[in-house]
């Protein structure tokens, strides 16, 4: 498939570029120092989180984009998106979830931080392939140039994208109270924008919506949707706690799409910039839904030991730090029963 | 996951809670807002044996009535454990007894072993020993308070019994194999409508019943918040009920609720409805006081969840049915009910968690549900809780049916209704003046569904009985249907709906009983009071209609005036304000809830065959329809008037 008007407008492009912001500021509201800190203090999940983030996720995207033969700019784009670090959604999707926020936030920030060295490298590892076949094309049409991807511009683009970031950090350091407006407002300008994006695109290019293969359809939902199901069966494998597994699951399915969008829009011309744009935006839309579905599900499996964990974390916080909660015989299930408050309070460990 | 106690009588329900849930947290008092102190299963139970001991070492035989006058602190839950240990039932009382009733309670019930909270109320009572000739020992539950001289420890009498037990006394045990499902467990004595408080029979297969029927989904990780006056039988079920699933109990109390509910986030709570109006109230001057941004946000969001809910509530057949609706408009309708749920949903999802999840947070933000009891919950109040996603759980009983009669589940939440009945329980809606069944009676279109007239009820919770008291006993309860002077119909999707009073007596929402007549009949010894009602069921204070003595006014001064100008007269209405509050004060013997908060003056009197019947006797639903306006008007600005 070609693209062959412009995707986006200037003025649309703008939308975009504000949106980034927005949403980066919002996510660096909801951010303080502590955070970083907390990131030292459960190593293991943020470990657990980091391989199935940098590890897992991109190879499920080199995977998808070779089985289901996307053209280069679509594979590009899909496995671009799969060396993302996680967003602030993923924060509020735990938290719904009744997964550990405190890992989400911790592995946000530690893949936000980690992705300026990760992602050139992984693009540059997973892409050769595709850009390969670019350049082959393009040489064949007789033009002498080659096609590689734009490491420095990425690298450049991607702290750019951390100055709204550092900027919502100070602004929650300042003023508690507009660091909470800025985040709330931030959620909802995403699906704003996305939502106006894809109804213009409806509106100028209906026939993009039928053009557009199934296969990418396919690989737009999936890469979500095995990021949750491997990231949270990696990491149960590995023996961590549910509520870190549903924290991992969520980070490892839903990346930060408003850093693919500015990442492609510095980085990356046409021919291939439309038509990544467009895969981007198909995968922003989509994990919105395919999230919420997880996370309503996240929900009712979660709800047992989301209950003990809170109980046993009250019982800390009224009854002192060295009570123990002992529950009755074969009321815990395995998993959480030589540690109820599942790692957040070291007397209720009893192994 | 959802496991409950089953027990033939609530010493073995505590018992079999120890062996249970052995050193989980029972119940958590208070030491300060990060600070509280557990009691577990084991060690209540321990401690009850104990005290159990020393009790039947004190004399207290089976079936006696042991007084227990206190409120909500762990030593009165101990005295109950005790209690039932002994075989014992006790006659609960608050502390805001009164001196009759002290006098009056403890010698109808026949008590001779009394525990009193505090020093204040020991002091009370040994005034008060002339008139309480049967009193033979009163114990001291505040453990930090020093008895008078002849007044014993709680703490002793439980060392004591700890003692008996190291040598091998086993009387408890004995005492508890001994109970009978139809012994009592507890004597309430309820203020009654001649005067005279009526001690309420409860026995323990009453109660066993209740805690085996209420439906809910509880597990040993619950938190209960209790604010409800312990010794009410509305929070008393709650207790049993918590101890049947192991769950925590935390005492809270009205001053520290709002710190309590954030820090303990209780997942389980009941309260009378004035405690919903009072957080209601504290929300929506929360949401006032925000960033306009945050106010638009929330108009949003709740507009948005109205829609979603009513939605949900017409598709499930959940929505108040007061009327049958026509099988070609539910048709009609479901579709358009379906298109608005599914185009809402997204928009709803989004809001309810980015908006409602924080003013969930402002109620400990786990609250799975709440139970509103004790009267009538404003359905405004109602709607904004369920709106929000604070799903408000209103039920009804009564004393006599210790309590619960219907109550609304999760699975059968419908708003503006108290829910389907409880298992085993039968209503019947009658006629008030025939006693003729209208529901069920196939003779009538839907069975009698919608229709109005009084609540009989039968069932495993219905009262043995008022105690001594067999002739009220018989009126009550005949043949196994007890009258509870309630008027409700059943709506068409099998709720009870609550419509009022048969009889006078108000209750106001606070859950206090006030009978209007002796208030009346007080006001209309006034020169300047010719007629006049009382009113204010479910409201938070009195108010009155009051049809003043015109002639009095004219011969002081207002001679050219007719009745229409006097009623707006402000004179009129300062002369009327200073009567009303010079004759029902405290000083007259009046409660500090049976005081008048406002009035509106009447420009016509009550004529009989419109508002009084043949004997002069108010009809009190007839005033209230004509005067409606009057009587929004009176309660329209209540808020600021305290």
């Amino acid at each position: 498939m070609e693209f062959t008007t412009q995707l986006l407008y200037a003025h649309d492009q703008i939308l975009l570029a504000i949106m980034i912001f927005v949403i980066m500021l919002g996510m660096g509201a909801s951010l303080t120092i502590n955070d970083f800190k907390a990131v030292v203090r459960q190593p293991k999940g943020v470990l657990v989180g980091f391989i199935s983030q940098f590890g897992i996720m991109p190879l499920i995207a080199l995977g998808l984009a070779t089985v289901l033969n996307f053209n280069p700019a679509f594979a590009i784009a899909l496995i671009l998106i799969g060396t993302l670090p996680g967003g602030t959604t993923s924060n509020m999707f735990t938290y719904f979830s009744r997964g550990s926020v405190a890992l989400s936030i911790s592995m946000t920030t530690a893949s936000t931080m980690m992705a300026l060295i990760m992602m050139p490298i992984l693009l540059k590892l997973y892409t050769t392939g595709f850009t390969s076949q670019i350049t082959a094309s393009m040489q064949a049409a007789g033009e002498t140039a080659e096609f590689i991807i734009p490491t420095g511009n990425i690298i450049s683009s991607l702290v750019m994208v951390l100055v709204p970031v550092a900027m919502g950090m100070y602004l929650r350091k300042k003023s508690p109270g507009w660091a909470k407006t800025a985040e709330d407002t931030a959620g909802f300008v995403g699906i704003l924008v996305i939502l106006y994006l894809l109804l213009t695109a409806f509106i100028r290019h209906t026939s993009l919506f039928i053009q557009t293969p199934v296969t990418v359809y396919i690989g737009a939902i999936g890469l979500g949707l095995a990021g949750f199901f491997f990231g949270y069966w990696f990491s149960r494998l590995l023996g961590v706690y549910p509520l870190f597994q549903r924290a991992i699951s969520l980070e490892t399915g839903i990346q930060n799409g408003p850093v693919s969008f500015a990442v492609i829009l510095l980085s990356f011309t046409e021919p291939v910039q439309s038509q990544m744009l467009w895969l981007a935006i198909l995968y922003s839309t989509f994990i919105v839904i395919t999230s919420s579905i997880i996370t309503l599900h996240f929900r009712k499996k979660g709800r047992f030991d989301w209950d003990v964990y809170r109980n046993t974390h009250i019982h800390n916080r009224l009854f002192g730090k060295g009570y123990v909660t002992n529950y009755p015989d074969g009321f815990l299930h395995k998993r959480i029963a030589d540690d109820p408050s599942q790692g957040t309070e070291p007397s209720q460990k009893r192994a | 996951m959802y496991y409950r106690i089953k027990a033939e009588n609530l010493a073995q329900l505590y018992q079999k809670a120890a062996d249970k849930f052995e050193s989980m947290p029972a119940f958590a008092t208070r030491q300060s807002a990060f600070n509280w102190t557990p009691v577990s299963f084991r060690e209540m139970n321990n401690l009850g044996l104990d005290l159990a001991t020393g009790l039947i070492d004190l004399g207290v035989k089976s079936r006696d009535h042991v007084g227990l006058f206190g409120d909500n602190r762990l030593e009165w839950m101990l005295a109950d454990y005790a209690v039932q240990f002994c075989g014992a039932a006790d006659v609960p009382r608050g502390r805001d007894i009164s001196d009759d009733e002290i006098v009056y309670i403890v010698n109808h019930a026949g008590i001779e072993v009394a525990f009193v909270e505090t020093i204040k109320l020991q002091n009370r009572f040994i005034g008060l020993s002339d008139q309480l000739p049967g009193l033979k020992e009163i114990i001291l539950l505040d453990p930090k308070a020093e008895p008078a001289s002849g007044v014993k420890k709680l703490w002793d009498v439980l060392d004591r019994g700890s003692q008996l037990r190291k040598q091998g006394d086993r009387r408890a045990e004995e005492r508890i194999a001994g109970i009978r499902p139809d012994d009592l467990f507890t004597l309430i004595y309820t203020s009654g409508t001649t005067g005279q408080p009526k001690g309420v029979m409860l026995t323990h297969s009453n109660m066993t019943s209740q805690v085996e029927n209420l439906p809910g989904y509880h597990n040993c990780n619950d938190r209960v918040l209790s604010v409800l006056p312990i010794w009410h039988i509305f929070e008393r079920v709650i207790e049993m009920y918590t101890i049947s699933f192991g769950g925590c109990t935390y005492y809270s109390s009205v001053l520290t609720l709002g710190d309590d509910m954030k820090n303990v986030e209780p997942t389980f709570m009941a309260s009378a409805p004035r405690l919903w109006e009072k957080l209601h109230e504290r929300i929506i001057k929360n949401i006032k006081a925000s960033h306009p941004v945050r106010q638009v946000l929330f108009h949003i969001a709740y507009f948005l969840s109205k829609q979603y809910q009513n939605s949900l509530y017409y598709l499930y057949n959940k929505y108040l049915k007061i009327k049958p609706q026509a099988a070609w408009k539910h048709w009609l309708l479901m579709p358009f009910h379906a298109v608005r749920w599914a185009l809402v949903m997204p928009w709803y999802g989004f809001f309810n968690a980015a908006v409602l999840e924080r003013i969930r947070l402002g109620a400990g933000g786990s609250l799975k549900a709440t139970i509103s009891g004790g009267g009538a919950l404003p359905i405004h109040i109602d709607r904004f809780f369920n709106n929000v996603g604070i799903p408000v759980l209103e039920g009804y009983g009564m004393t006599e049916t210790s309590p619960v009669i219907s109550v609304r589940s999760h699975d059968n939440l419908v708003v503006g209704t108290v829910g389907p009945f409880l298992k085993d329980t039968e209503v019947h809606i009658c006629d008030q003046e025939t006693g003729e069944v209208l529901y069920p009676n196939q003779n009538l279109p839907y069975d009698g569904k919608g229709i109005r007239g009084e609540i009989w009820v039968r069932g495993p919770q219905v009262m043995k009985g008022y105690y001594k008291q067999e002739e009220l006993t018989a009126q009550t309860i005949k043949d196994g249907w007890l009258r509870t002077g309630d008027l409700g119909m059943i709506t068409h999707n099998d709720c009870l709906k609550i419509l009022g009073r048969c009889k006078a007596t108000i209750v106001l929402s606070s859950g206090e009983n006030v009978e209007p007549e002796p208030i009346e009949m007080r006001l209309q010894q006034s020169r300047f009071i010719d007629q006049c009602m009382v009113v204010g069921q479910d409201k938070r204070y009195l108010g009155a209609l009051i049809v003043p003595v015109w002639e009095e006014f004219r011969n002081n001064g207002h001679g050219k005036m007719s009745d229409i100008e006097l009623s707006q007269n402000e004179d009129v209405r300062k002369v009327i304000r200073r009567e009303i509050k010079n004759m029902i004060s405290p000083s007259s013997g009046f409660k500090s809830f049976e005081q008048i908060r406002d009035f509106r003056i009447l420009p016509n009197s009550f004529q009989i065959g419109e508002e009084l019947t043949n004997l002069h006797k108010i009809k009190r639903h007839v005033v209230e329809e004509r005067y409606k306006s009057e009587l929004s008007e009176l309660y329209a600005n209540g808020s600021s008037q305290k």
